[in-house]
């Protein structure tokens, strides 16, 4: 190693760092330490750069740098946070509202079930009605339901076509019409108009309609009832008295 | 986040020399304040990616050089001026007041150094780091750093001085 060697090594020698722990470098200074000139040139290149490095060492941070870092990052998680909130309970929103759709529209909708129409022809028949028409004529009854676009081309049990036929009324379920025939019984006191109600509606208006012809008998509300189906309609008879009574008609 | 060392700690020990480290790239406090928020904002996000948590300081450093780089790219404002057009208008420093220098000389010295030229320059005389290390910070092969840490020293000192030093021509550097 000569001189201008050991000069250019030097030259990336920073006293007190491991540099000193290179090869070349430590043979670069111990040429340093036999050739004066070298040596000379070292000391000098070593003060140039201890002030340069001073130099730069005097750059000092602005004041409340560290505190602006700290913060602005705080304010950035606390951001990030909040977006997070947001997010989840925007999702949570949507899979309730979703949830909540679901269930909406795949409940069975009470109204429309066998039972709720039911109570609701009992209820009409119970708690007082108006005769559209007062006649014991089946025909005008039959041509003022047509006419009302309420079924009219009902069937009767024979036992029931000996009943005594008092008139007629529409009624609405669902937006469909029902044709509610009202008959009188022999048990009926003078004063009574009717106390045997037929409801015939579409079958396909009421979910779960019987399936046969055959009647199922119940109770229903204070009305012994019996309901059937045939053709594509839905009887539901009706009366305050008793089984037997309601029996006596089907 | 580096094990044992929380967000604020890591910026309580690294946000001095880091930007000490932007300072002298951007010589504009704005700047240079921007690139060190904007490195730790960056480990907040990422850190946790970083596996090796000794690293964490070069890490912040690389990071810090990427963005600078990124910024330079964006910018028109850092024009490339070669050094022989500008040694004209730079102060000419005698020898003997070399340590009479005020940082702003400096670092309007180490401006008018290629670009390729300022970061291991500075980041030789700001952090006392090995020359693996900066080659680590500056994502260049150890060889690279040497030589223009070489170059980069011999035109600092010569536009300070206005000695022309004719070390590295004699060898081939």
């Amino acid at each position: 190693m000569n001189c201008d060697e050991a000069k250019t090594i030097l030259l990336l020698y920073r006293p007190g760092t491991a540099d000193a722990e290179d090869p070349d470098v430590a043979e670069a200074l111990a040429l340093a330490e036999r050739e004066g000139e070298l040596k000379e040139w070292q000391v000098i290149h070593c003060a140039r750069q201890a002030a340069l490095r001073g130099t730069f060492h005097q750059i000092a941070a602005p004041a409340g740098l560290k505190e602006q870092i700290i913060s602005e990052q705080a304010a950035q998680e606390r951001m990030r946070v909040w977006r997070k909130q947001v997010a989840l309970t925007a999702v949570a929103a949507v899979l309730l509202l979703m949830a909540f759709g679901s269930f909406w529209y795949s409940r069975p909708a009470p109204e429309d079930t066998l039972v709720i129409y039911q109570n609701q022809m009992a209820g009409v028949a119970l708690r007082g009605y108006a005769m559209d028409v007062v006649t014991n004529d089946p025909a005008t009854i039959r041509a003022y339901l047509a006419q009302n676009h309420a079924p009219a081309d009902f069937i009767l049990p024979a036992p029931l076509q000996q009943a005594v036929l008092a008139g007629c009324a529409v009624e609405n379920w669902q937006g469909v019409k029902v044709a509610m025939v009202c008959f009188r019984t022999r048990q009926a006191p003078p004063e009574v108009t009717s106390d045997l109600w037929l409801f015939i509606v579409d079958r396909k208006s009421v979910r779960k309609s019987p399936a046969g012809t055959a009647p199922q008998l119940s109770k229903i509300n204070r009305l012994t009832t019996a309901t059937w189906t045939q053709g594509d309609q839905l009887y539901f008879l009706g009366t305050a008295g008793d089984m037997q009574t309601l029996q006596q008609y089907l | 986040m580096a094990e044992g060392m929380d967000f604020d700690s890591l910026v309580a020990r690294y946000y001095e020399p880091l930007y000490q480290f932007a300072f002298s790239l951007t010589r504009d406090e704005a700047d240079a304040c921007d690139l060190v928020q904007q490195s730790f904002c960056i480990w907040a996000n990422k850190g946790h990616q970083l596996r090796d948590l000794t690293k964490v300081k070069t890490w912040l450093f690389t990071t810090l050089h990427r963005e600078f780089l990124s910024a330079c790219r964006k910018r028109t404002r850092f024009p490339h001026v070669e050094l022989e057009h500008a040694a004209g208008d730079l102060p000419v420093v005698t020898p003997p007041s070399v340590n009479q220098l005020d940082t702003a000389q400096v670092l309007l010295a180490l401006a008018q150094l290629d670009e390729v030229y300022q970061a291991p320059v500075a980041l030789f005389y700001l952090q006392d780091y090995s020359y693996n290390e900066i080659a680590s910070i500056l994502e260049v092969p150890l060889g690279t750093v040497k030589s223009r840490l070489a170059r980069g020293l011999e035109r600092l000192h010569q536009l300070l001085t206005g000695e022309k030093n004719t070390t590295l021509k004699q060898n081939n550097l």
